[in-house]
């Protein structure tokens, strides 16, 4: 099992009161699954997803990531997992606007310290059909290929799971439809297992499971 | 409308703590400049006043006759007052001792300004009047000398005088030749019934005039005319004192303290208004999407920002004045009566500092901000093009107007405005291309790696980061050593054992006797310089032309210790013919080494030249002399000797001593004036440290405010590097290197800046001689090095500190 979780509670405090995000979210996914999470804004889907991948630490419950409970590791511990297990796609790409897009890609195999991270990196830029390029700048690319290089990256790190964060919320139906394409086809070709949140029902559709969230907590 | 969402807006920005940079900066500089504008405004008035006290009156005409009383009938002077005292030496006689004394002599005008601070049996009091007829005052020393108590009887010349007052403090210190020597003031129409003033004798008549400046002017136009040789003029702004000189020092060096603590405001304000204009690009753009005209918009920005300067100004001139209590309660010894008012002038060059600031180093951004197209609402990568020429030439202008504001002097302006327009392209260019070509890829496999390619990929925005880093460096480091020179060269000029003692009217037969006292109670003296009173006329064309002044004149092998030759040649071997002047002689009577002179001395005339000019220290409380020739020049001419020493505290009853042994020597003390020197030094120490402290604070404000410009950036990518699995220390690590790097870069370039800095305000600005400071080069880098790592330490801390999540929202 690559993902387990069992009654999550995420609690922010707002003033005086406390707010209550996600509550007694419980669920598991197997290596190789794809999972969507649905649900109107504000359910709380971004912030389970956080949690999920280890970007932020829950205020109850437990999170086993391939057995490993990230809910009781600090942040450095947690990095380490995201850097040996984790992908990562956001709904606004989170490009270095410094670096090229060969150079963003090449980032996840220079913090892994890997011998080549030009070949691997140029191999995914070839994959997501930006190779042409690759010497561009993320001003310089429209917000399709910008979400191609997010996800050449995201594919780069040899993760075990790839998490991805309303991938098509910024983008028009045409590219929204060859970006989820392309996510599940190169998902497809490794042994990932896909966390999505998304709004779209035909990207919902393909996963293999689905949970929606509605005020924090799991309805169906 | 506008009024209210202006309002709101400010509120809103300083809640938001975006505005604190740029308020706490602009406070800081208003602080500072209302802080010294004021307290030098008020020094300057105290001084002004203490100058009037010290010459006695507004102008003072000095003559050996007493010719100016008929005279005055041709002048018609309508508000001015006069009067008119005279000045000797004698031996004052009590009955059981006897002592000579500088004798002032006073009319019923006595004193002109001032108040007199007498003590008698009845206690210590404060007047305005002179002696009656038949009595006398004398100080302290000459009453303890005489042994006389309130009511005994003197004798000066054929006449009994009642002594009556001790004189604790006078107002006109500057008068005569013998002012050092115990003193007597007697009433000026007992000064005939004496019979002291006999043809021949030496006598100093001063006539002393106060009232309105022109009509001064037209006074002293007429004494020039009647004016002869020997005869002196003296006005109010010519005050040459020790203390004179250590308060004008120090006030430049306020003024330059102000004006680089304001520079460095002047950064920050303006990095805090691009950052404060990027943030409101899309306010902009919305507000014109709603249909708001760009004149209403201005108007709303404009307001925005009328009130931060207000709001500046308020605190800033509270905490400048403050400050200058501060001042003023650190100087209190100094000045015991209350300091005058101060004028309108501090309060004028603050508001134009914080207008300049304001015109200069904001409104450009903003006009800047107008500009934005209201697609940007659409589009948000449509951004503010930074740099342009416009900002830049009102940042200029503005800097230029800073500089001549505190200057006021267009050529010191414009070189210190070029010089470092030339640093600032070198400097930014060097460090470009120092940073060297970027290689592929972030180098995030360590921390080390990491740094390096931060360095280079942001190598224009670094360059920038370390340019305003080596300003703050730099100009903390020319205050920090201006102010270390500056001292440590007052406090250098009195040593320990500076002599405290002068001894006059040494002749000839009582020289060797003396040494043998001196040498005998393990006093350590100066040379005994044989003095003579000379007066000097230029040759030219075979013509004679006096100059209007007599000079002590002495002669010796060797040149006096601080002295250093500027022209010409001291005398050696046959080269010793001439004579040597110091370098304000020569300027005054436009005397060049070569030119032919007469030496009236006594009643001979020696033929010479001028074979020097030198520099004179006169703070060295040693005898010093204008003018000095070589011993073989003035073999046979009659003279007297002058010598100082240093008696210690333990040891002052030799000074009397010496004065009982020999009754034709004057012994006068300047302990006092070495301890009020001394304690000016002291206390203008503790101002300077609080200019220096303030300078820091607004250094450390421009580095904080460079680097948190790049922490906005470095915030967004330390949220990708972290969720692509970067560790919090790699994150830490590679910012720590980075910044170090830079901060050593900027120390090695400040103390560069600092040196030269220092250099120019050495040679130019207080006309010394420039020296290596190679602390400078240590103090540099690690400023630099610990300081802005320091400050990367405390602000990636904040960043590290949040969770990648947190850092996204």
């Amino acid at each position: 099992m690559i993902l387990k979780v069992n009654n999550l509670r995420k609690e922010v405090s707002s003033g005086d009161s406390s707010l209550v995000i996600l509550d007694d979210v419980s669920f598991s996914l197997e290596e190789g699954q794809s999972l969507a999470i649905t649900g109107p804004s504000g359910s709380g889907k971004s912030t389970l997803l956080g949690l999920l991948a280890g970007l932020d630490s829950a205020s109850s419950g437990t999170i086993f990531l391939d057995n490993i409970p990230i809910h009781d590791q600090d942040e450095e511990e947690r990095a380490l997992i995201r850097k040996e297990k984790v992908g990562f796609v956001f709904q606004s790409f989170e490009l270095l606007p410094s670096l090229t897009a060969l150079e963003n890609v090449m980032l996840p195999s220079e913090l892994k310290s890997e011998a080549d991270p030009k070949s691997n990196a140029e191999f995914f830029l070839e994959r997501v059909g930006l190779k042409d390029r690759q010497h561009h700048y993320p001003n310089q690319l429209s917000g399709g290929e910008q979400q191609r290089v997010a996800i050449a990256r995201a594919f780069a790190c040899s993760s075990k799971i790839l998490f991805a964060d309303e991938p098509t919320g910024n983008l028009d139906s045409k590219n929204g439809k060859l970006i989820s394409d392309l996510l599940f086809e190169v998902n497809s070709e490794t042994d990932n297992a896909l966390v999505v949140v998304t709004h779209d029902h035909d990207l919902a559709k393909k996963c293999d499971k689905t949970i929606s969230l509605q005020l924090g907590k799991i309805v169906e | 409308m506008l009024l209210g969402l202006s309002i709101k807006l400010i509120i809103r920005e300083i809640r938001s703590g975006y505005l604190t940079s740029m308020l706490v900066s602009l406070t800081l500089a208003i602080t500072i400049v209302s802080g010294i504008s004021l307290f030098t405004d008020r020094l300057e008035q105290a001084l002004s006043t203490q100058t009037e006290e010290f010459l006695g009156g507004n102008l003072k005409f000095e003559s050996n006759k007493n010719k100016l009383q008929p005279l005055l009938k041709d002048l018609e002077i309508k508000d001015s007052q006069f009067m008119e005292m005279a000045l000797f030496a004698s031996v004052i006689f009590s009955n059981e001792e006897m002592q000579l004394s500088s004798v002032k002599a006073v009319d019923n005008s006595y004193p002109l300004i001032g108040l007199l601070e007498l003590e008698n049996s009845e206690g210590v009091y404060l007047t305005k009047s002179n002696p009656k007829p038949g009595t006398v005052w004398m100080d302290e020393r000459l009453q303890n000398l005489l042994k006389v108590k309130y009511g005994d009887e003197v004798y000066i010349g054929d006449k009994s005088f009642i002594f009556t007052d001790t004189i604790n403090y006078e107002p006109d210190r500057a008068s005569g030749n013998f002012s050092f020597a115990p003193k007597t003031i007697m009433n000026m129409s007992d000064l005939e019934s004496t019979q002291i003033i006999q043809p021949g004798s030496r006598v100093e008549y001063n006539y002393l005039f106060a009232g309105p400046e022109n009509e001064i002017l037209y006074i002293r136009n007429f004494l020039e005319e009647i004016k002869e040789s020997g005869d002196e003029i003296e006005m109010l702004d010519e005050d040459s004192s020790s203390l004179g000189r250590a308060v004008d020092r120090s006030e430049n060096f306020f003024l330059l303290g102000g004006l680089i603590a304001v520079l460095l405001s002047a950064c920050t304000i303006s990095i805090a208004s691009q950052r404060f204009t990027r943030r409101h690009i899309s306010y902009v753009a919305i507000l014109k999407t709603l249909g708001m005209k760009t004149l209403h918009i201005r108007a709303l920005y404009f307001l925005i920002f009328f009130y931060t300067i207000i709001l500046t100004l308020i605190f800033g001139l509270f905490f400048g004045w403050l400050l200058q209590n501060n001042f003023i309660n650190i100087m209190s010894s100094y000045f015991p009566t209350e300091l005058p008012a101060p004028g309108l002038y501090p309060l004028v060059v603050t508001c134009l500092t914080a207008f300049i600031c304001q015109f200069g180093f904001i409104y450009p951004h903003i006009l800047k901000l107008l500009s934005i197209s209201p697609m940007r609402v659409l589009k948000d990568d449509i951004g503010l093009n930074q740099g342009s020429i416009s900002v830049i030439s009102a940042g200029l202008l503005a800097f230029f107007v800073l500089l001549y504001l505190y200057t006021n002097q267009i050529t010191l302006s414009l070189i210190i405005f070029l010089g470092v327009i030339s640093f600032s392209f070198v400097g930014i260019g060097s460090i470009y291309l120092l940073l060297g070509r970027k290689n592929l890829g972030l180098g995030a496999s360590n921390a080390f790696n990491l740094a390096l390619s931060e360095l280079r990929r942001r190598k224009l925005g670094n360059s920038f980061q370390i340019f305003a880093f080596t300003v703050a460096i730099g100009l903390s480091l020319i205050t920090f050593s201006a102010s270390k020179n500056l001292l440590g060269s007052w406090q250098n000029s009195i040593p320990e054992d500076a002599s405290n003692n002068f001894a006059i009217n040494i002749t000839k037969e009582d020289k060797d006797q003396m040494g043998l006292f001196l040498k005998e109670n393990n006093i350590k003296s100066t040379t005994f310089f044989p003095v003579a009173n000379a007066s000097i006329a230029r040759i030219e064309d075979d013509e004679e032309i006096q100059i209007d002044r007599n000079f002590n004149i002495t002669w010796i092998y060797n040149l006096p210790e601080q002295n250093q030759i500027l022209e010409g040649e001291w005398f050696s071997g046959e080269n010793r013919n001439g004579i040597s002047i110091s370098n304000e002689i020569a300027e005054r009577y436009d005397l060049r080494v070569g030119d032919l002179v007469y030496l009236k001395v006594e009643d001979k005339e020696i033929k010479t030249f001028v074979q020097s000019t030198r520099t004179v220290n006169w703070d060295n409380f040693s005898p010093n002399f204008f003018v000095i020739g070589h011993p073989s020049l003035f073999e046979d001419i009659p003279s007297t000797f002058i010598t100082s020493f240093y008696i210690p505290k333990e040891k002052q009853e030799i000074a009397a001593e010496l004065m009982r042994e020999f009754r034709t020597v004057s012994v006068f003390s300047i302990e006092e004036l070495i301890k009020q020197v001394k304690e000016i030094i002291d206390q203008v120490t503790k101002a300077l440290n609080s200019i220096l402290l303030l300078t820091c604070l607004s250094a450390i404000f421009l580095a904080l405010s460079a680097l948190q410009d790049g922490f906005s950036v470095r915030r967004h990518q330390s949220a990708i590097l972290r969720t692509l699995g970067a560790s919090n220390s790699l994150i830490k690590n590679s910012s720590l290197i980075e910044f170090a790097l830079l901060g050593l870069i900027s120390g090695i370039l400040g103390a560069l800046m600092s040196y030269s800095g220092v250099y120019f305000i050495e040679t130019k600005v207080f006309q010394a001689t420039a020296n290596f400071y190679p602390e400078l080069f240590i103090l540099g880098p690690s400023i630099g090095l610990i300081v802005v790592s320091g400050l990367c330490f405390y602000l990636i801390n904040g960043i590290v500190k949040k969770s990648p999540k947190e850092l996204f929202t």
